[in-house]
């Protein structure tokens, strides 16, 4: 109940400031932008000219899951900087503008307040990038051969694992540090650290989250989900739920 | 120039215009409702307008007071 009320004033919020509107059209963006201007290169090369007689140019038109990796891709460059920019004022910003403490000047439980802001984030994000994505599918469809609808929500599915991991990271270091600066930085690079600690380890970390868009590469090239993607997944399921945890006890014992 | 333009498939590129143009469209109704902005609103438009691609998102994220 109480929980629903804070959910709803998230929501009411991004739609007010018009997240609901701009977040969307943004991942689209990305989602499709990579598809296109591919596809285009070598007209566009051609069109500017400036190559020199009798040169060839052979730009390899990648096959659909390559393709369709091309949005994965601008979703962990560009996508996951927006994620981090609309979240680091999540928590840090109500704590710096006082809000936090006209919110729990009710008897609001802290594992509500801040699983309610993680769902509403989550909730925003994710269909985003399932609109960018599919946007991206379908772009792939029609220019680089077909890709089935199956394949593209399974591996929307994998992939959603990982941009929940990093809104609960960027949820937990909120809870951490007051400066929504800070809060950016920070997020983002946990997120890095992770991804260069499981790219030198990652043969013995075969279950860290920073496989997550590897594997889901590889889900759209086989088709199959192997033992260590559902590890994988239920490995990142645990540190979110961790995380969450740890971060509503941070925020229980933190002086105001 | 203008036969390739011609030739390009505009049902493929038009959404990418139509992304773009609601981007705009809405960041400017924002602009106009909000009380104050980042900044001078008249430097904003500026750069919803002419910063080609992001300048709406640029607006979107540091424009609007938090």
């Amino acid at each position: 109940m109480q929980w629903a009320v804070i959910f709803k004033k998230e929501m009411v919020e991004y739609a007010r400031n018009v997240k609901w509107i701009w977040v969307p059209m943004v991942f689209l963006l990305f989602g499709i932008m990579d598809q296109i201007t591919t596809y285009y290169l070598p007209k566009i090369l051609e069109s500017v000219g400036g190559m020199p007689e009798g040169a060839e140019l052979n730009i390899p038109i990648p096959d659909p899951p390559a393709a369709l990796y091309m949005s994965i891709s601008e979703f962990n460059m560009l996508g996951v900087m927006v994620i981090a920019l609309i979240s680091m004022g999540l928590i840090a910003g109500e704590l710096k503008s006082g809000v936090y403490e006209l919110v729990l000047s009710k008897p609001v439980k802290y594992s509500n307040y801040i699983t309610a802001k993680w769902a509403g984030l989550s909730l925003l994000v994710l269909s985003s990038v399932f609109l960018g994505y599919l946007g991206g599918w379908y772009y792939v469809n029609i220019l680089y051969g077909e890709l089935a609808f199956s394949t593209f929500i399974v591996s929307f599915l994998i992939y959603t694992m990982y941009i929940l991991f990093f809104i609960t990271i960027s949820v937990f270091v909120n809870t951490l540090v007051k400066n929504p600066g800070l809060v950016l930085f920070l997020s983002i690079a946990l997120l890095i650290a992770i991804t260069i600690i499981t790219r030198i380890f990652g043969h013995i970390l075969s279950w860290s989250p920073g496989h997550l868009s590897s594997y889901v590469n590889e889900y759209l090239h086989t088709g199959t989900m192997t033992g260590d993607m559902w590890a994988t997944m239920a490995t990142t399921l645990a540190i979110i739920v961790l995380l969450l945890f740890t971060a509503v006890t941070i925020l229980k014992n933190k002086e105001l | 120039m203008w036969e390739e333009l011609a030739a390009l498939n505009w049902a493929l590129i038009a959404p990418l215009l139509v992304i773009e143009l609601i981007l705009i469209v809405v960041a400017l109704i924002d602009l106009s409702r909000i009380e104050k902005a980042n900044g001078p609103k008249w430097a904003w438009v500026l750069i919803i307008l002419f910063v080609t691609g992001i300048g709406p998102i640029i607006y979107f994220i540091f424009g609007r007071r938090q």
